[in-house]
This record gives C-alpha cells, structure tokens and sequence, in this order.
C-alpha cells in the first residue's frame, strides 16, 4: 500500500485571460487506502475535472495531487497507481481493438507474452466475464457487460486507487446493481482505495463509507455517509437530500412564487 | 459482415461500375507498354498527323506514331504519376493531421493554424507553386502534387483525430500508460481510417486531373515520356489536323477521373461515410390505415390520446423487427400518465408514434391512434403538423435539439403564435415573454432576448416547455424530460411538468427510466418490456402491489435512500431481448424465476389482477408471497437468492 490518494488545494482552470473558467477552487481530499470515498455534486461542480487531474488527463493549475508522495497530475507518468473508469460504455472502449487488447495494453510494462494471456483471463474472471470473451470486439458486448470490461481494464493495471465517473449512470437500472455489487465486491477483495462520483445520492450512498458534496468547485461538505446524510449541515446537502425522488414521497409546492393566476 | 456489405456493393449498378472500372484501368496499367509499346514508339515519318483511320483508330502523331497506342501506353505512368502524388500527399497529411495529438496544446495548436492557413490557397496554385520550386520534371511535379493536395487532407485527418482523441478510450489508453506514437497507431488511425480510404480514393482522381493538367502546361512529365496531359497538350496543338488525337487522351483522364470517384462512393457506401449526397438507402413513411369501422373497446369521450393495439416495426436483416408490439392504452383529459422501461423496451417509439412523429423507416400500425381527437394514422403530415402542433407538446431529454441555436428564445416562441394563431409579431412576443413567466424563468423580458445557449440545461427545458404552453396543449409528451439534470433541478422541473397539468388542465405522458420519477407526478403508471406493456398500475400501488416478477425486480434493484449498505442489491440476470430476437411466449421468461412452461410457450396478455392494475404475467406475484421485504430477498431472476449466496457474482460473462 502507498497510503492515500491526497489532494491538496487543488486548482483547476479551463481557458485562460478573460475566458477562463475556474472548474475547482482550492479542494482537499483524502482517499485512504481500502476505502470509497463518494463525490456528489451537481453538474458542471468540478468532479470530473477533478479525476481527470488525478489521472493526468487536465493539468491542474496549481495544488497537489500525490499519492505515496508521487504526483499524479503531470500528464507523462510512466506507471500510473491511479486508474479510472469513464461513464459512457460506448465510447470507452475502442471499438477496433478485441476486448483482450484493450486490457492487455493496460498491463503493467515488463510482463511476458504468455502471461499476459493470464493476466488478461484473470481480470475478466475478477469481473464476472467470460474470459474467452477475450476476442470479442466491443460492439458484441452489452453497456453493463462493457463497463465490467472497463473495470477490468483499469484493474489490468494494478492500481492502488481506482476513480469510478458516473460508471452507471448510461447504464439500465436493472443493469446498474450488478455493476454496483461488482465495484463494492473488487473493492473488498482487492483492498483498493475507490473514488466513486455520482450525481445519483442513493448510489453513492449504498457504495461509500465517506462521502463528500462538492458545489462550485469546491468542496462543502464531508464526512461518514450516515453523518452527512442524516444530518446534513450545509444547505446545499439539505436541498441534495430532498431532492431526490422517492416512491411513495411528495414532490413538494414549486419554490416559485410566480404561479399562474 | 463486412466482406457481405463489399458483395452486396458489387451487386450495385455504383459498385459493379467502379468495380469494372479500377479492374480494366488495373490491367491496361500493367499490360499496355507491353501490349503496344512498340506500336507506340514506332515512328513513320510517311504517315505524320494522319486522321484517324483503319490502321489507326485515333490517327497519328507529328512523328507518325499511333495514337491511340500512345494513350493506352500512358495508362501505367499516368496512374502512377497520381497515384505516387496522392501516396505523398496522404503521407504529408497524416503527418501534419496527427502532429497536434503528438505535441500537445501549445505546439499543436500552430500545426493547426499553419494547416488552416494553407488550406486557404487554391491547390492548382500550390501546386504550380510547388512544380516551379522543384523542377520541371516528373519528379517534381509529383511532388508539388502531393504537397498541394495535402493540407486539406491534414485538415481531414485533424478533424478526425481530434474527435477520436477526445474519446474516452484514448483517455483510458493514456492513462494506462500508452505512449503517444503508439497511441496514434492502434487507437486513432484505425478509427479514422475508413473516411481517409474514402477520401483518399477521391483525391487520387483529382491528383490524376492536377496531373494532367501541369503535363499539358508543360510542367509535368518531359519527353520523351509522355502521360496523357502531354498526349494532351500535343494532341491541341494540331486540333485542326486531326481533332481525334486530343480527343482520346482527354477521354481517357476524364473516364479514370470518373473511375476513381465512383470509386470513392462504393466505398463510402460500403464503410457508411457520407459524402453529402444524401442517404444510400431510404424508406418511405408507411402507415397503415385503421381498418374502417372497428370500434376499440373502452372508448372515453374525455380520452386525448387513444393507442389501440399499436405496433412499430423496423426493417430488420431478416424481415421486420416488432420494436413496440400491440400495445393498447389511454390518456384521459388531465391525467398524468408513467410509462417505465429500460432502454429500448419501446416507450419513446410509443410516444412518438402517438404524435406523429415516429422516424421515417419505422412502419406504424395501429386499430386505432387517435390524439386530442386527430387520427393520427389517417393524416397527412401537413394535416399533423396543423391539427396537433398547437394540441400536442413534445418536451424531450435533449432540449438543445429542439431549440433553434441561432434564433432568440422570445422569437422562438412568438412564432408559434404567429404560425398557429396568425398573431402579430408584437403580440407573438408578449405572449412568448407571458409562457415564460409560467414556467419559472426569472426576468422573463431579459431571457426573452437571449439565445438558447445562454441558457442552462434545466432553463432550456423550462422553455421546451413553454414552447408547448404557446397553443393549448391537451396533451404533453415528455420523452425522459429530466434525464440530463440535476436532482435539484429535476425536481423543480417535475414540480413545474405537475403545475402545468393543474393550471392547464393538460394531461401527461411522461416518460422515464427511473420508476421514482414517474411515481412524483403521475396517476398511473405502465410498465414496458420489449415493446410491450406487462404491467399497468396506479402510482400508490408501486410500494408493494406491483405483481408482475419484472415490475418488482426492477424495483428491487435500485438503491434507494434506506437500502442496506451490507446487503448486495438485487440484481436481474441477463439482459432483455432485442426487437429481432424474441422469441414465442413471455419475453422476460429467460430472466425470470417463475418462468415454466406455460411462460415459454405462451405470450402473457394482458388481465386484471386488481382494482385498476392490469399484468401480463401467467403467475402474478401477490404481496403476500413476499417473504421479507429487503431487496436482496426479491425474487425475480438471481435476486432471489438470498443475500448470504451473495446473488451479484454467480451472474455470469454473458449476461448483464
Ligand atoms: N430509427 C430506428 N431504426 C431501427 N430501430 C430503431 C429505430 N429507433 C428505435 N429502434 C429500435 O426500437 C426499439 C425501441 O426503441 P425506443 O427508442 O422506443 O426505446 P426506449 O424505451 O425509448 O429506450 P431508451 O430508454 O434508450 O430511450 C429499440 O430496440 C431500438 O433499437
Ligand atoms: S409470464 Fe411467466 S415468465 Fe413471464 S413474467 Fe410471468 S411468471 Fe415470469
Ligand atoms: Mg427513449
């Protein structure tokens, strides 16, 4: 283990002189090892700028992002311990390259031929797919059955964290548990450290022991997830919370005074 | 499957033509200096500049050679000439394309303007330009060619690889660790290689004209060889002698011009690349008329929309594929009515056909479609467009694609009025800036100005919905209306969806994936699975009185707010079927824990099983055959197991 994954007045800016926008001002967090940790937060808040700075993938304007006292956020890491799993199963896969492939050049460098076979077989078996599978190209393959495969790509690369982005959000509702058992179960038997971001409170809910609100790229509120749910402090929570549809509840009278005669 | 689509290109009048074409030009390359290039350097100073005739089809040259020989011969350096210059000009292009993904931002950004920059010359310019700088030979006009040809083909290829970089793929490749060139290789070029095939064939035959032409100038190919723009140019300088031998060698580029091109569309055909000409293959809107006189039970004088026994089909690779399939039902006048399902279990086609609006290859029958009193089937288009625009309002998940870009929202509404009522101008206006008041948009007058884009999400959707508040709408269809928002702002648009149907008086057909939000808003709820409706019931009866296995495994499957975080969630084994693969008997048997025989053998329809609620299902489950009540203990698929068998991992690869 490497210890956590630290963000540290973390800074992340899109544009730059008068059209540029700030994504995330100034975030700490803390992913300790064998823990998930949940981001929520509305859209456009800055979450996924955040992981994808943790991956390297946007530069981070200033602040830190280390783990086991490496930065993660340059953009030319030989071996990243941070790997991430995206939100669109259509789009996060090539669709010319074989399943076996695609895992396979995520492996770390320095595996022989043989074993890599091997390696591809046991992390499709990690993630409850066929490892004959192996040569199937994407287009063959259903969107929960592709966001397993994107699991067991980023697995591939031995990874101490994993950030998970909206990973069930494209996916059919009767699709989406298993995806979710699935993450809850690797996470346990592999100890990893998971990052899981949804808008979706219920989701993050199920799958977190920590969970963090984030709004306007920052930060509001943090704690254990019965903590911040049931007794939400900040308003922004509050309004998150009661937000969320349930069978059986009300919907409430319209926050607008503006009604129609 | 991709061999079959070349065969059935080849089948083709396009395919059979190109094909027929690039083999003959194939061979006459590599068989014509062998065939008559004796024939073609064989002077005869008796018989100079003679018309054609029997000896010489295309008469002779100022040296008394043949012609016609001459052309035939000039195939293989002519195509070549073209060829090796589109060969340089693809190479420089990919080169120049691919260099942004390769240096980064900053570096890149001036490979692209330097692109942009050079695109902006004619390429016959260029490639003048070029042809004087390196020498007025073949060589050289090849590569001025090639040079010239090649910024639009970098633009190509950056506007390619620059959509394939942002994918997620590349994404998850870099992270895991793939080096750029490498990432190039295996993950861009593949991926735009089939629109580069497409267009490289078609610039092979304007490098063959281009080619031609500095021949004919002079700036080609020297003699004593020839190509046909120096057969060319010969043959205009004594047009009057014998017009015959400029004809031939200016129909033989022309024709493998043509060859080259029709080419590039078989191709584009066959990899489905557009190339702005339209679709390959279209379908005509076919609806089929309400058989005459049958009447559909259960017939409201209050209903606005009236679905009997609907079916969209799709031509599908053997026969049609059935993706909504005989389904029947109701919307009464200021009702709010659900329809849940998963993706593809048919609720937008029903909804959309309901107004009209199914796509164009679908083919839409039904015993009876009526909305707000039109019967859709039996109308025109025009007739639709006039009789429902201002009855029905659509609201749809992406209300981008309904808004125009480029026209002011306040403009965009007013003209619905103007269309439909034949207001003023003025008037559309204040009556746009009044429905935006009733939907929530704060400083109504302002936004009224304003473009779509200068909306957020959840405030586009509130003026979609305005937009349908324009006429008089019976009945609002909202085709997963708060899909791309956020809970808060969903809420605020459920909440405004409800206030309309109260203030209006409009009913609802709300569409969704997620049960808990059709549950907030609406009276009743229907249940789709493969294009059908297996359960129909009122909203207070999804806790617990739902009785069909799919209804209630669905919701057993999502976590809520007070799921067990120790218990693994249900889950349903396998995945539903798709239009052209069901099979006889109750589609949700393969998933289903109840499933026997009879299930497999006969389609469920659907019956009452309790007041107001309809199912399809041969063994409705009672909420006394629930035993606990924790979702792991659902039964329905390998969530009825129970948690300790941990039900999520014995699922296998070829499901889910
Ligand atoms: N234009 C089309 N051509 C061929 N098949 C189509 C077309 N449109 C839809 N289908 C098929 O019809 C079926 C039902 O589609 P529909 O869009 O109604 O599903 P849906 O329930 O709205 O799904 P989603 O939740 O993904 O929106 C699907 O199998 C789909 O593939
Ligand atoms: S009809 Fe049979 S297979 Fe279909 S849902 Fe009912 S019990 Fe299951
Ligand atoms: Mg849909």
């Amino acid at each position: 283990m490497t210890g956590p994954l630290v963000f540290e007045d973390v800074h992340i800016r899109f544009g730059s002189g008068s059209r540029a926008t700030w994504a995330v001002r100034g975030v700490d967090l803390e992913v300790p090892p064998g823990s998930v940790v949940g981001l929520v937060g509305e859209s456009g808040s800055g979450k996924s700028s955040l992981a994808k700075a943790a991956v390297g993938l946007v530069p981070v304007a200033s602040g830190r992002i280390e783990l086991g006292g490496v930065d993660q956020s340059g953009r030319t890491l030989r071996r990243r311990r941070v790997q991430m799993v995206f939100q669109d199963p259509y789009s996060s896969l090539d669709p010319r390259m074989t399943i076996g492939e695609s895992i396979s050049e995520a492996l770390p460098r320095g595996i022989r031929r043989a074993e890599r076979r091997t390696e591809v077989a046991r992390v499709l078996e990690l993630v409850d797919i066929d490892p004959w599978r192996a040569t199937s190209l994407p287009g063959d393959l259903s969107g929960g059955q592709r966001q397993r495969i994107a699991l067991a790509r980023a697995l591939a690369a031995r990874p101490d964290v994993v950030i998970a982005d909206e990973i069930t959000s494209a996916l059919d509702v009767s699709v989406q548990g298993s995806v979710l058992n699935l993450v809850r179960d690797i996470q346990r038997e592999l100890d990893l450290a998971v990052l899981l971001i949804s808008h979706n409170l219920a989701v993050v809910r199920y799958v977190s022991d920590v969970i963090a609100v984030m709004r306007s790229g920052r930060i509001v509120e943090f704690g254990g997830g019965d903590e911040v749910l049931e007794r939400p402090e900040h308003p922004y929570t509050q309004l998150l919370l009661e937000s969320v549809p349930r069978i059986g509840s009300a919907l409430g009278p319209s926050d607008h005074a503006t009604r129609r005669e | 499957m991709r061999t079959a689509r070349w065969r059935a290109a080849l089948r083709t009048p396009l395919g059979a033509t190109a094909a027929a074409g690039s083999l003959a030009l194939l061979v006459l390359a590599v068989a014509g200096p062998v065939l008559w290039g004796s024939a073609a350097e064989e002077t005869d100073v008796a018989s100079m500049n003679q018309p054609p005739s029997g000896d010489h089809l295309f008469g002779t040259d100022d040296l008394g050679r043949d012609v016609l020989a001459r052309v035939l011969v000039a195939t293989r350096t002519s195509l070549g000439l073209a060829l090796g210059a589109t060969a340089i000009g693809i190479a420089l292009g990919l080169i120049l394309g691919t260099l942004p993904v390769v240096l980064g931002q900053r570096l890149g950004r001036m490979v692209v303007a330097l692109v942009n920059f050079l695109v902006a010359f004619p390429a016959l310019l260029l490639a003048l330009f070029f042809a004087v700088i390196f020498g007025l030979d073949a060589r050289g006009a090849m590569l001025a060619i090639g040079m010239a040809i090649a910024p639009s083909f970098a633009r190509l290829v950056q506007t390619l690889s620059a959509s394939v970089a942002g994918r997620d793929y590349v994404s998850a490749a870099r992270i895991a660790g793939v080096g750029r060139f490498r990432l190039i290789r295996r993950h861009v070029l593949p991926n735009i290689a089939e629109p580069l095939v497409v267009n490289a064939t078609m610039g092979a035959g304007g490098a063959l004209l281009a080619f031609a032409g500095l021949s004919f100038l002079g700036l080609g190919v020297q003699p004593p060889t020839y190509d046909w723009g120096r057969l060319l140019g010969e043959g205009l300088g004594r047009i009057y002698v014998n017009p015959a031998a400029a004809l031939a060698p200016g129909v033989a580029v022309v024709v493998a011009g043509l060859v080259f091109a029709l080419l590039g569309e078989t191709c584009a055909a066959v990899l489905g690349v557009r190339t702005g000409r339209g679709p390959v293959a279209g379908r005509a809107r076919h609806a089929e008329q309400p058989e005459s006189g049958k009447e559909a039970a259960g017939t409201g004088g209050d209903t606005v929309l009236h679905v009997d026994n609907l079916t969209v089909a799709f031509p599908a690779e053997r026969g049609t594929s059935r993706a909504v399939d005989g389904v029947t039902l109701g919307v009464r006048a200021g009702e709010a009515v659900g329809i849940v399902g998963e993706s593809g279990s048919g609720k937008s086609l029903t909804a959309l056909s309901a107004a009209g609006l199914a796509p164009a290859s679908a083919t839409v029958s039904a015993d009876r479609l009526d909305v707000a009193g039109v019967p859709v089937l039996a109308s025109s288009e025009a007739q639709l467009r006039d009789r429902l625009g201002t009855s029905v309002a659509m609201v749809f998940q992406d209300p981008t694609s309904s808004l125009n870009p480029s026209m002011r929202v306040g403009r965009q509404l007013g003209e619905i009025a103007q269309t439909h009522d034949g207001t003023s101008r003025a008037e559309g206006l204040r009556r746009a800036v009044e429905r935006l008041t009733w939907v929530h948009i704060p400083d109504p007058q302002m936004r009224a100005g304003q473009f779509p884009h200068e909306f957020s999400g959840g405030m586009r959707q509130r003026a979609m919905i305005g937009m349908g508040l324009m006429g008089r709408p019976q009945l609002m269809i909202a085709d997963e209306p708060t899909t791309a928002l956020d809970v808060t702002v969903q809420r605020e648009i459920l909440r405004l969806l409800r206030d309309v149907q109260h203030d209006s008086g409009a009913a609802i057909l709300l569409i969704s994936h997620d049960i808990a939000v059709v549950s907030q808003i609406c009276d009743r709820v229907l249940v789709m699975y493969a294009g059908r409706i297996v359960e129909e019931l009122p909203v207070d009866r999804l806790d617990g009185g739902a009785v069909h296995p799919y209804t209630r495994a669905l919701l057993a499957s999502v976590p809520d707010m007070s799921t067990p975080q120790d218990v693994p969630l249900a889950t349903i084994a396998g995945r539903p079927p798709e239009p052209s693969e069901r099979s006889p008997g109750c589609a949700f048997a393969p998933r289903c824990a109840f499933a026997d025989d009879l299930c497999r053998s006969t389609d469920p329809v659907l019956e009452v099983v309790g007041p107001q609620q309809r199912a399809a299902c041969w063994h409705p489950q009672r909420a006394e055959s629930v035993s606990g009540g924790t979702a792991g203990e659902m039964p329905g698929g390998t969530a009825g197991q129970s948690p300790e068998q941990t039900p999520a991992r014995v699922t296998t690869g070829d499901d889910q």
